[in-house]
């Protein structure tokens, strides 16, 4: 036992005094024209485990700032009212004061990383702070979080969840009683988020601290968190238990926050079956809850029994011969860069796979399976070391990327690699100009329109919020008029209406390109988008399918780390077959409701597919 | 002849100088001079870097040019670094010898600035093999100690952390230019054309760097405010911990006096042998 748990059991008895106690809190950040926060009362007990949801600039960062002193100390503004923390008034301490007892691991951690190793960060501030005991507070901290082995590792070698990690142990390392984590999931794939959440878990449970999570992702809401805090312009609306809070679906939807599937679920079947809800009804919110109600059928009582989709199982895509060229075919290729100790390390091994006209291809696989290295090596940034690479009649080996650019279009991860000039419209421009295209400019109003840029065209892209940033770098695909559309991550850190407005987009691609290939690890996406779906595990193509079996290859998932949509889930441990993609799918194969109008999308769209 | 030309591009690609300056920075080979406190470099260096300046015998200067020159390979400096200082010298050496050709001058007047040359080459050859030996972290704790202000010995430290992500961001940004642009379809003579197309986009594409890089900051600066750096800057135990694992051992100061000698007895035989010379 370290000694922080020791410490966390002394606090336990004292348990009844709140470790954070705000009264009348009012903030005005200097110069903005509103208050940031208006009327904030709020208790927590020590050892609770709290997210904190609302949209964006509801002021949920801003209520976290106020209890490390960032707010007033760093940011001065109008502060009133009385915030207590950890048995500190706040109005009478410094932000290092507080920030011992307060750490705070920020939505884009990797810029809070500012030494060289994981060792160095994890010791990094109980040696500013003077603790004479730093290395082995650095050292404890790595071990609470099961990373000692990466104490030599340099920080730019990490991962993405790696870093997290890293960013979380350098706040552990002072012992403090609270923890915040702004957005954990948002810039971490699934299995990473899911693990974060695991050690945040841990240190809940095992030594004692209190968490608050920013957070949208209901899902992780429902399998870890207590309590909900609901913010909405500068105030906080309610503070209910998990339940409760989940079930408020409309309201909850209302502010552009997902309520998990299986929720959903519930509530639609419930609906469809004719039922009223109660305004207090308690649905249930994880997929074991659900999956408990649904056996015990109190809907399915009222229908038939018989869960079968009237659809036959829909052939592999790969099975039909396609009758056109394939757009890119690897054959043979391999691909690995050299370390810094000179050695090769590969990424993509031996693959020959091909890419046909009318493909909408997922690709999915844990970090550094290689999604990302094949992208680039279809644009031409990157080429094979062995093997061939046809694209669109090109070998790339030969080719330079500005000529495959005539037919391919990149989109990278991180928006703001993108953004080239200084403003959007000039950098959705910047392709037809630089090939002197005649009269591009109605085109790129066009495409602005479409996008819903044209009055953000003259902004920076580096100024846009993160979903405005990712319609701004497909316009800047689009206006290339393609032939094969490549995006990286297109739906990462997005929030929930932003994803939906994104997948949106991404299904009007059809018209547009003729093969879209997408990197994701957004299985709802893959879900309801793709067409084909290519798994890669370390570098080769462990399953080409569509997505539909894909996720009842279930070995396949678990070894390259893939969970599969909540409903999907739930679907199975129903023994729904085939598994259900979307919540009206589901609804459409319990409830057995033909006319549903989700369901007879669905008809068609799976009806265009099977014509492919 | 093709595959001689195509293996030269590889080793001229971004990718390669990116590996090479990582290997530099990153590499952390325990060498000869990586034994000794930095501190101790640091002073050692501040002799070498200056006093060629002031020494115009040739045979106390050739003299120096063996142990630095033995320093170096043992510093295990990447060949990209030892490639460009050659490359500086061969020109340097090359345009004075035309220059005095060209005004009618004779290999006499090579032979004094080829001792400006040979001061050039001792001094770089000192800072390549004291800097590549000691870890940027070193060098900042070695900075610190000696009354820099904390602000520029983490700097350098933070520098030595960003680099990485820097050079990939910029290489990102690169391609970003390239996947939207045109490449000039005339190479032009000796590829001038092409050369010109990616020396421009090389320069463009600092912009977009510096306003992500500025844009990246506001996190880092909280999360310095939260980790307490600022607190670390005015407290002095913060100062004293930081740098109580620095020690000096005596392996030191048999390094300093062993320099010293030898310069001392260098200067001597260079003063016996310039007056037989004479």
């Amino acid at each position: 036992m370290s000694a922080g748990s020791k410490e966390a059991n002394e606090q336990r008895p004292e348990g009844l005094t709140p470790i954070i106690a705000m009264q009348d809190v009012q903030f005005q950040y200097p110069g903005a024209e509103g208050t940031a926060l208006r009327n904030i009362n709020l208790i927590i007990q020590p050892g609770e485990f709290i997210a904190i949801a609302g949209t964006n600039g509801s002021g949920k960062s801003t209520l976290c700032k106020c209890l490390n002193g960032l707010i007033p100390n760093y940011y001065v503004g109008d502060l009133s009212g009385s915030v207590q923390v950890a048995g500190l008034t706040a109005a009478e301490e410094t932000v290092s004061s507080l920030s011992r007892k307060v750490a705070y691991v920020f939505q884009d951690f990797e810029n809070q990383l500012v030494r060289p190793t994981v060792y160095d960060e994890a010791c990094f501030a109980p040696l500013n702070y003077g603790y004479a005991d730093y290395r082995e507070r650095g050292q404890r901290a790595l071990a609470m979080l099961g990373i000692d082995h990466l104490k030599e590792q340099w920080i730019w070698q990490l991962s993405g969840g790696q870093k997290h990690l890293t960013a979380l142990a350098g706040a552990l390392s002072l012992d403090p009683d609270i923890i915040i984590v702004d957005e954990p999931v948002a810039q971490l794939d699934p299995y990473h988020a899911k693990l974060i959440y695991e050690k945040l878990k841990l240190l809940n449970e095992q030594f004692g601290k209190t968490i608050i999570v920013i957070e949208h992702h209901t899902e992780f809401i429902a399998d870890y968190c207590h309590k909900v805090i609901l913010m909405d312009s500068g105030t906080i609306r309610w503070v209910k238990p998990v339940q409760a809070a989940l079930s408020a679906v409309d309201e909850l939807a209302a502010l552009h926050i997902l309520p998990p599937q299986v929720t959903l679920a519930v509530r639609d079947a419930e609906t469809a079956a004719g039922q009223v809800h109660l305004r207090d009804r308690l649905f249930p919110i994880t997929i074991e809850d659900a999956a408990a109600y649904f056996s015990e059928a109190k809907i399915l009582s009222q229908t038939n029994n018989a869960l079968v989709i009237n659809e036959p199982i829909r052939k592999s895509v790969r099975e039909s011969v396609p009758a056109s060229n394939p757009l890119v075919t690897f054959t043979n290729v391999s691909y690995g860069y050299k370390t810094i100790t000179r050695e090769r390390y590969p990424v993509i091994q031996d693959m020959s796979i091909r890419f046909y006209e009318g493909d909408r291809i997922a690709l999915v696989g844990n970090n550094g399976a290689g999604k990302s290295t094949l992208l680039k090596l279809i644009s031409g940034i990157r080429r094979p070391s062995a093997g061939q690479l046809d694209v669109c009649g090109y070998l790339t080996k030969q080719a330079s990327p500005e000529q495959l650019a005539d037919f391919v279009a990149y989109v990278y991860q991180n928006p703001e690699e993108m953004f080239i000039e200084d403003s959007v419209r000039k950098d959705v421009e910047y392709f037809l100009k630089s090939r002197n295209s005649p009269d591009y400019s109605s085109f790129v109003d066009e495409i602005l329109h479409r996008m819903r840029l044209t009055d953000l065209q003259d902004r920076d892209g580096r100024l846009l919020s993160g979903g405005q940033q990712r319609r701004a770098t497909l316009a800047i695909g689009l206006a290339m008029r393609p032939t094969v559309m490549l995006l990286d991550e297109p739906t990462a850190s997005l929030d929930a209406s932003s994803r939906r407005e994104m997948t949106d987009m991404l299904a009007q691609l059809d018209g547009q390109v003729k093969t879209t290939v997408i990197a994701t690890h957004d299985m709802q996406l893959v879900a309801e988008w793709a067409n084909r779906v290519i798994v890669m595990h370390n570098g080769a193509v462990a399953l080409d399918t569509d997505q539909r079996s894909l996720f009842s290859h279930v070995a396949v998932l678990e070894k390259t780390g893939l969970l599969a949509p909540q409903i999907t889930q739930l679907s199975q441990r129903l023994g729904i077959d085939p598994p259900s993609l979307s919540v009206a799918e589901f609804i459409a194969s319990v409830v057995g409701d033909p006319s549903s109008p989700h369901y007879v999308n669905r008809s068609k769209e799976s009806a265009a597919i099977g014509s492919h | 002849m093709e595959a001689i030309k195509q293996s030269m591009l590889d080793k001229l690609s971004v990718e390669q100088i990116k590996i090479e300056l990582m290997r530099t920075a990153f590499g952390r080979q325990s060498t000869f001079l990586s034994r000794f406190d930095p501190r101790m470099l640091l002073v050692w260096y501040s002799f070498f870097a200056v006093a060629p300046w002031f020494i115009h015998n040739k045979v106390v200067l050739l003299g120096l040019l063996v142990p630095m020159l033995v320093l170096t390979l043992s510093s295990k400096v990447s060949p990209l670094v030892l490639i460009i200082m050659g490359v500086g010298l061969v020109s340097e050496i090359s345009y004075i010898l035309l220059g005095s050709l060209l005004f009618g001058g004779s290999l006499e007047a090579v032979w004094p600035l080829l001792t400006l040359t040979l001061k050039i080459l001792l001094i770089s050859l000192a800072s390549i093999a004291v800097f590549s030996s000691m870890d940027p972290e070193k060098l900042s704790d070695a900075l610190l100690s000696i009354g820099m202000p904390g602000q520029f010995s983490f700097g350098v430290s933070y520098g030595y952390r960003m680099l990485p992500i820097l050079i990939e961001e910029y290489h990102n940004l690169i391609h970003s230019f390239r996947l939207r642009g045109r490449a000039p379809a005339k190479k032009g003579f000796l590829r001038v054309n092409s050369l010109i197309y990616m020396a421009k986009i090389g320069v463009r594409a600092f912009y977009p760097l510096l306003l992500n890089t500025a844009k990246r900051t506001r996190t880092t600066v909280e999360a310095l405010e939260v980790r307490g750096f600022t607190y670390a800057l005015v407290s002095p135990e913060a100062k004293k911990l930081k740098l109580s694992h620095m020690q000096v051992h005596a392996l030191d100061f048999v390094f300093l006096g062993c320099s010293l000698i030898y310069v001392i007895a260098l200067f001597s035989l260079g003063h016996y042998l310039s007056f037989s010379f004479n």
